[in-house]
């Protein structure tokens, strides 16, 4: 039922279907989000495309009559103008508080110049951090209850030229 | 003066015990040092020191914004980072996690291991990869010391150094001039933000680092376009985009760095489950 909830949820939010962008280069169009998928068209550089979901390092888009998946780092966003306040709503209530499970009614607190300014520090806020942390035992627990979630080992990326 | 100079006969005649020797010689050597060179103070900085900066730096967000009054949610962002850090070249740094109770959209490192994300970041991410991504671009910043460098080169603290290396020699017992104007320096940094250049080493650095870890490497990527594709007029990104490369450049550099190197760990999870439960729990 929750599951079913979110889902219509999903479907009704209307801020995937307005991501627009456009692309770097000319790219594939693939019939799956896979590297040796199916090619059923070509993007050419510029094209603008309709964002339609993402996954894993790949974008379902549409382009004038073409559709299919191509790499997301091929596609540079156009960004929008409407806020996030207006578009976009989250469906997580992070802003619950733990025991009342009532709504914070949080307004527009901010983060911006002025405030980090005019900051005073707080050493006992700090302190309270330190409740929640984690030791490496914790995160290795954590980690073992997706089996996969596998350690890799992978050198960093050199700087491009 | 006098003072130094006391001790440094007691030094020189033998009468000092040999650890308070050795010590005392370090402090006498560290104030010629930076009296000399200002800026050279923070190349000494010891874990410790590192440690107990960060705490007055990460003071100084949480005093500009609360931690979110969410254990779960607390709790979480702390496991995921831990895990984290364990792929980083600093795993037994003592790391500590945190949500900034605001509407704003940013993360935070400080030096030492403290990490800290905005709510309004969180609510913007749709997978476990993507705070992997934020995470661990931050986790880089903390194991390359990019704060600092920065703090180094910000003019509040070369007119504070002398501040700074009492801050440093004093152990427990802070001057709070020397810590006013440390305080100073920090809020420098977090204004202006780091160097350019490492921004994107973070960026290439972050990618791996979550990878390393299991998760989908575009994680990242996919929170610069989430970035890209927003209002840049929209107040809750300001310092954000003030004090960070523009996510198109970051995208640039990440395209190019990454090529097709990172493509056999794409289809690594993304845990949309997790992440969801989690944010949506009471």
């Amino acid at each position: 039922m929750r599951f079913g909830l979110l889902v219509l949820v999903l479907l009704a939010a209307p801020a995937f279907a307005q991501e627009t962008g456009y692309a770097v280069r000319e790219t594939e169009i693939k019939k799956e989000p896979f590297t040796d998928a199916q090619t059923v068209g070509t993007l050419s550089e510029k094209a603008q495309v309709k964002v339609l979901d993402r996954q894993n390092g790949w974008m379902r888009i549409e382009s004038g009559t073409q559709s299919g998946w191509v790499r997301m780092l091929s596609i540079r966003m156009n960004s929008s103008q409407s806020s996030f306040a207006s578009g976009l709503k989250s469906l997580f209530s992070v802003a619950r508080t733990g025991s009342s499970g009532q709504t914070v009614t949080t307004g527009v607190r901010g983060l911006d110049k002025e405030d980090i300014q005019k900051a005073k520090p707080n050493p006992a806020e700090v302190k309270k951090m330190a409740a929640f942390a984690a030791t490496q035992s914790d995160a290795e627990r954590f980690a073992a209850e997706n089996p996969q979630l596998k350690n890799q080992k992978i050198d960093y990326l050199p700087a491009p030229k | 003066m006098t003072r130094f100079l006391a001790a440094a006969v007691l030094l020189a005649s033998g009468m000092l015990p040999g650890g308070a020797a050795a010590q005392f010689n370090l402090n006498l050597n560290r104030l010629i040092d930076t009296g000399k060179n200002l800026r050279e103070a923070f190349k000494d900085v010891d874990e410790k020191q590192e440690a107990e900066i960060g705490a007055d730096y990460a003071a100084v967000l949480v005093g500009a914004s609360p931690l979110l009054d969410n254990p779960a949610v607390e709790q979480y962002v702390n496991r995921v980072g831990r895990w984290l850090s364990l792929h980083s070249e600093r795993p037994g740094l003592n790391w500590q996690f945190g949500v900034l109770d605001t509407n704003t959209v940013n993360a935070f490192s400080t030096p030492g291991g403290y990490v800290l994300i905005s709510r309004g970041l969180l609510q913007r991410l749709k997978n476990e990869a993507e705070l992997a991504g934020v995470l661990s671009h931050e986790i880089a910043h903390v194991v390359r010391k990019h704060h600092l460098t920065a703090m180094r080169k910000s003019k509040g603290m070369e007119a504070g150094a002398n501040a700074l290396s009492l801050y440093l020699e004093q152990g427990g017992q802070r001057n709070a001039a020397a810590k006013e104007k440390l305080v100073g320096g920090m809020k420098e940094v977090m204004l202006r933000g780091l160097d350019k250049d490492d921004e994107f080493e973070a960026d290439r650095m972050g990618v791996v680092i979550a990878a390393r870890s299991g998760y989908d490497p575009f994680g990242l990527p996919s929170v610069i376009q989430m970035l890209q594709a927003s209002n840049p007029k929209d107040s809750e990104l300001a310092l954000m985009f003030q004090t960070h490369p523009d996510p198109g450049s970051r995208l640039d550099a990440l395209d190019r760095a990454m090529g097709n190197r990172m493509d056999r760990y794409a289809s690594q999870p993304q845990m949309a489950d997790r992440y969801a439960g989690v944010m949506r729990a009471k």
